[in-house]
């Protein structure tokens, strides 16, 4: 029976094995890929007991001078983040007890490498942390509570002085705060000023007047019946469709944050407007797949989206010679002013041993000097109020047809709603965006699509 | 029997020794991971707090959900079509490379060479081929047809990245096959010739049966890797639209990504029982019998 045993005793170890390669299929049959681990998953084990309590216990009155190495990560990438050597020098300067040691972390593991460092008590000092990812890590007393350790003064100043609602909404989570906003990203409608020139159509301010000009603004390049050009990006996730459903009065859960409520009326109806916009022919589903948008500004197939202050760098890189031929607006609405909130945030783990330095360099980089390099150096917009209000950016862009794009999207944050802080928001974000593709392409209607998708929702808050 | 065991050790000790490295690394890269995976399915872990424990929790979760069950639909969807048409275009290039063409060597080359392009790379050009001002639209018009969104339809998303797969693999069978076919002596077809055999029944009874080892193989391999397509979901679609080219590993590494670590390992662990058994099963029915 043994020795009968052995073969298969083999086959199965050889499957696991197999199974558990990770990028080593080589060469790869047919409708095969290469492996990612399945069974053999990398894996940390969790450490007992490296939940440290949230409130800091430093003393914000005297400077303790003890030299520290401070851990930073990065996210921003070598080449365009605000926290460049000069920077970090001149900061070291000013606080000679502190050795900065900057680490480059890839935005796509960031979140991985961060919880696997947290967890097991090696945690950065300072992180940069996508603010969707804030709910998660908020949710876990993952990170340190600022307005404890900070008095609620940030430079010498209220940090409500220094930050528009929005943000300090976002920054939020209990009754304090649990990040500093460094960056934000919220919507605003980018569209094609001098084709709106040419064919007479008045910025659009409202949603029927957006579809209007969308409408004149398609042309059927081709004679096919069908407009193929100077279209208005339809982008099937959440943080397009939140736009759309804030603006019309809608939120995406209930306060307590246990309940889908994005399938409302509210949500239904902008839902509805987005497949409006497809069905009219004007509107071009671009779905995250398809990347960035300027391969389809420079051919012309789209010449209105919405979008935040980042795609002004795209827009520039990407498209330089329709300079002058851009210009931004604040986003049309139907009931209110709406958009997403995200953006990067500066944060202390729980556990960082250095809490006082980390404050000192989250402080330093929020001064109004340095927030304006947040634009200068990485093209992100800068979070806080005295950089946005700065001549810096507020001066004229040619890009931009000569306007100052700044100003707008500086409206358009005081108006700009987070997303939900609960633990299983990355988890419901995925279910909307999956489902809005139904009711986008046409296989269902708005209603059901939103329905299905608050059911799953609510499977995972129920969690 | 002491003296019999001691000697017997002494006699394997440099063999031991020399398996010892792998041995270990197998151990603490594969082993180790794989049973700390195992105890992280049947736990609620986010990677930040302390497992929970919930037992068999996540894994009827999974075998309960329509998503992940349509999930499922889409993997066998794409290991079917891929295991149906590949091996048979490549057992087909096989065949017909094993008459004496000229530039054998060369259309050998040819076929094998998306092989060992990086499926990131192939999928990333063909992602630009089925694009709506893409080459297949281009000549689809040529001929009067319409266009279609290849990637953003729902119906057609799936085929779309399996034929990209099927383009990108191919080449591997074609040559393994070769090499078989190469391999099977030319006497036998000579006898099946003297028989009376035609070209239908030489390849019947004479070609493939020898084969078979080679098919088992190609469809072992073949049928593994397929449920663990990944590479081409992520770079062509990103599961969508909807979850319709979500495949079972690209919902496994979303939900690691999502910090869902029970989750997640409790696919990891269903993926490997449903590998084994395929395999055990293709072996135990289809293996050499001696």
């Amino acid at each position: 029976m043994i020795l009968r045993m052995r073969p298969v005793a083999v086959l199965i170890a050889t499957a696991i094995v197999l199974a558990g390669c990770s990028g080593s299929v080589s060469p790869a049959p047919s409708g095969a890929a290469s492996a990612v681990p399945s069974a053999a998953a990398s894996a940390v084990p969790s450490v007992e007991g490296s939940a440290v309590p949230a409130e800091s216990t430093v003393p914000t009155a005297s400077l303790d001078t003890t030299p520290v190495t401070l851990t930073v990560w990065d996210y921003y990438g070598k080449e365009v983040t605000p926290f460049t050597p000069d920077a970090i020098a001149a900061f070291q300067n000013e606080y000679p007890w502190i050795t900065v040691d900057r680490q480059d972390l890839d935005w796509e593991s960031y979140l991985q490498k961060f919880n696997v460092a947290v967890s097991s008590g090696q945690g950065p000092d300072v992180a940069t942390l996508d603010m969707t990812w804030i709910p998660t890590l908020a949710s876990n007393d993952v990170l340190l509570d600022l307005k404890a350790l900070s008095g609620g003064m940030l430079n010498g100043a209220p940090i409500t002085d220094q930050y528009s609602k929005g943000p300090i909404e976002a920054m939020t989570y209990g009754d304090g705060y649990v990040t500093m906003m460094n960056d934000f990203d919220a919507y605003a409608l980018y569209y094609r000023a001098d084709l709106f020139e040419q064919k007479g159509i008045p910025v659009p301010k409202t949603w029927d007047e957006l579809r209007a000009a969308a409408k004149k603004l398609a042309e059927d390049s081709n004679g096919d019946g069908k407009p193929d050009k100077y279209l208005y990006a339809v982008r099937p996730n959440t943080f397009h469709f939140s736009q759309f459903l804030f603006q019309n009065g809608g939120q995406l859960l209930n306060p307590e944050g246990t309940k889908a409520t994005f399938n409302s009326d509210a949500g239904v109806g902008a839902l509805d407007y987005q497949v409006g916009l497809i069905q009219d022919g004007s509107g071009l589903y671009w779905s995250d797949a398809d990347g960035d948008l300027p391969p389809a500004l420079v051919d012309g197939r789209v010449a209105m989206f919405s979008d935040g202050p980042y795609y002004m760098g795209l827009l520039k890189s990407g498209v330089p010679d329709q300079s002058g031929k851009w210009k931004i607006a604040i986003a049309p609405y139907s009931k209110q002013p709406g958009s997403y909130l995200g953006g990067t945030g500066l944060s202390i783990p729980a556990g960082s041993a250095h809490q006082q330095a980390a404050w000192l360099f989250i402080q330093y980089f929020l001064r109004p000097e340095q927030q304006i390099r947040v634009y200068t150096v990485t093209g992100a917009a800068p979070a806080t109020t005295a950089a946005l209000e700065s001549p810096e950016l507020t001066q004229p862009d040619p890009y931009f047809g000569g306007e100052a794009p700044f100003t707008v999207f500086l409206d358009t944050m005081a108006t700009a709603t987070h997303f939900p802080y609960v633990a299983a928001w990355s988890q419901v974000d995925t279910i909307i965006s999956e489902n809005l593709d139904a009711a986008l392409l046409g296989k269902t209607d708005s209603r059901a699509a939103l329905d299905e998708a608050a059911v799953a929702a609510d499977a995972e808050l129920a969690k | 029997m002491e003296g019999t065991l001691a000697r017997r050790i002494r006699a394997g000790l440099p063999g031991y020794l020399l398996v010892a490295p792998a041995v270990a690394v197998t151990v603490v890269f594969f082993v180790v991971p794989m049973v700390v995976s195992g105890y992280w399915s049947l736990t609620q872990y986010n990677g930040i707090k302390p497992p929970t424990f919930v037992g068999l929790d996540n894994y009827i979760a999974l075998l309960t959900d329509p998503r992940f069950l349509r999930i499922v639909q889409n993997t066998v969807f794409f290991v079917v079509m891929g295991m149906a048409i590949g091996p048979l275009l490549g057992l087909g290039s096989a065949v017909l490379l094993n008459e004496s063409v000229r530039l054998r060597a060369l259309f050998r080359t040819a076929f094998f060479l998306p092989t060992m392009v990086s499926l990131v790379a192939v999928a990333t050009v063909w992602k630009m081929l089925y694009q709506d001002q893409g080459l297949i639209n281009d000549l689809l018009g040529v001929f009067g047809l319409p266009g279609h969104a290849w990637l953003n339809d729902p119906t057609t998303a799936l085929p779309a990245v399996v034929v990209t797969s099927i383009w990108q693999g191919f080449g591997f069978e074609t040559v393994v096959f070769l090499a078989a076919l190469q391999a099977i002596p030319r006497e036998t077809y000579d006898a099946a010739k003297v028989d009376g055999a035609g070209a239908w029944a030489q390849f019947r009874h004479v070609t493939l049966p020898g084969l078979r080892a080679t098919i088992l193989f190609i469809y072992i391999i073949g049928i593994i890797g397929s449920f663990q397509a990944f590479d081409q979901i992520f770079v062509m679609t990103q599961g969508r639209p909807g979850i319709s080219t979500r495949t079972v590993v690209y919902e496994l590494v979303d939900e690691f990504q999502r910090l869902d670590l029970g989750s997640a390992s409790a696919i990891a662990y269903l993926l490997l029982i449903v590998l084994a058994v395929l395999s055990f099963l293709q072996l135990r029915f289809f293996g050499e019998r001696d």
